[in-house]
């Protein structure tokens, strides 16, 4: 027999073979005696094979093999992130402060911008109080140069030393 | 929740417990399977030591792949599957460390097996029990690692031959070839010739 007909022979005894070539191989048993000692052969070696797979028993107790599996298990077990929970105002606060301070640093910036004047832009009306002493205060609008200032007349002191007080309509 | 009885549990209950993290159930399943394992390591390894080892790191795969398992097979097929690839990486390892190569009696090489005389008596009725167990194991040890994990997979794991060409990354040709010399070589064995292969 040749290396094709004896592995044919296996995959027959195997029951790998499908059925047309199957029929083949019992064909080539029963007529050549050396195909059916071969044969005989392996369908003996498989079967006590079979019945040879003992069970073993591992030699260790229950307890101490699996403290072995349990320790291991623990070491490459990833360290999980402990749960917390954050409340609804935590996590409001946490978007909120951010943005507060950012308003604010934006609100200063806006207020050194103006106090310097480098913004460019033409002057308000501004009104000042007058010098000490009087009762009379200054409009000035600077971006049409004109300064306006009011004084009381009479003035308030000495009507209040007349003793009458007369109102300007 | 009620806990869970894990001695009466089945091993799908204990599965799906253990699959949401329930330690208690994955120790009661390698309690139940770890002889199983244990031997299967053995027949591959033929090490004692090196099965235990295996089996237990077969078990910590097991677990840290347990969300994988979809049960389309049973839990024990599984977990052997898994310790059966551990021993094939193992025994690959060993082999590119080998200097002088177990191969030089391989199928590759010129079929040493083709002309061995053919065995005609059956040893299972020839033998006892002990003895037969004996000699199998004898010629398991003579065999290089390749042929004995095809016929540990064949024989033991009823795997087909595509099933072995898958897990031993091989050819069909070259499953059949090694299975074939591992059985005429177990046969001379068991019949106890004395003759080099």
């Amino acid at each position: 027999m040749n290396e094709e007909q004896q592995l044919k022979l296996q995959a027959f005894l195997d029951g790998e073979l499908p059925e047309a070539e199957a029929r083949d191989v019992i064909a080539v048993i029963a007529r050549d005696e050396e195909a059916k000692a071969l044969h005989a052969e392996l369908k003996n070696t498989r079967k006590a094979l079979k019945s040879s797979d003992v069970k073993l028993q591992l030699p260790e107790s229950r307890e101490f093999f699996w403290s072995k599996i349990e320790r291991e298990i623990q070491r490459l077990e990833p360290v999980k992130p402990a749960v917390t929970t954050v409340s609804l105002f935590e996590r409001l606060r946490r978007l909120l402060m951010p943005l507060g301070a950012m308003a604010a640093l934006v609100l200063v910036g806006l207020l050194t911008y103006n106090q310097l004047g480098l913004g460019g832009l033409p002057h308000s009306p501004e009104t000042d109080l007058a010098l000490a002493g009087t009762d009379g205060f200054t409009y000035r609008d600077y971006s049409a140069g004109m300064t306006l200032v009011w004084l009381p007349f009479p003035a308030e002191n000495d009507l209040a030393q007349d003793g009458a007080t007369t109102t300007i309509q | 929740m009620a806990e869970m009885n894990y001695s009466s549990a089945d091993d799908k209950e204990l599965v799906r417990a253990a699959q949401s993290e329930d330690m208690g159930a994955f120790e009661e399943l390698v309690a139940r399977h770890r002889d199983k394992i244990f031997g299967r390591a053995v027949s591959m390894m033929r090490n004692e030591q090196e099965a235990i080892d295996l089996s237990q790191e077969a078990w910590v795969k097991g677990w840290q792949r347990l969300a994988q398992f979809q049960g389309d097979s049973s839990f024990s097929t599984w977990i052997t599957r898994i310790v059966i690839n551990l021993c094939l990486d193992q025994l690959r390892k060993q082999k590119r460390r080998q200097t002088d190569s177990i191969e030089a009696m391989d199928e590759e090489s010129g079929g040493v097996e083709r002309q061995m005389p053919v065995v005609t008596i059956n040893p299972t009725e020839r033998l006892e029990r002990g003895e037969l167990r004996q000699r199998i194991d004898r010629g398991l040890a003579q065999l290089s690692p390749e042929h004995r994990t095809v016929l540990v997979l064949h024989e033991f794991e009823e795997l087909d031959y595509k099933g072995i060409a898958k897990a031993m990354d091989c050819s069909i040709g070259t499953v059949m070839s090694r299975l074939f010399y591992a059985r005429r070589k177990l046969a001379a064995v068991l019949a106890d010739l004395k003759r080099d292969a």
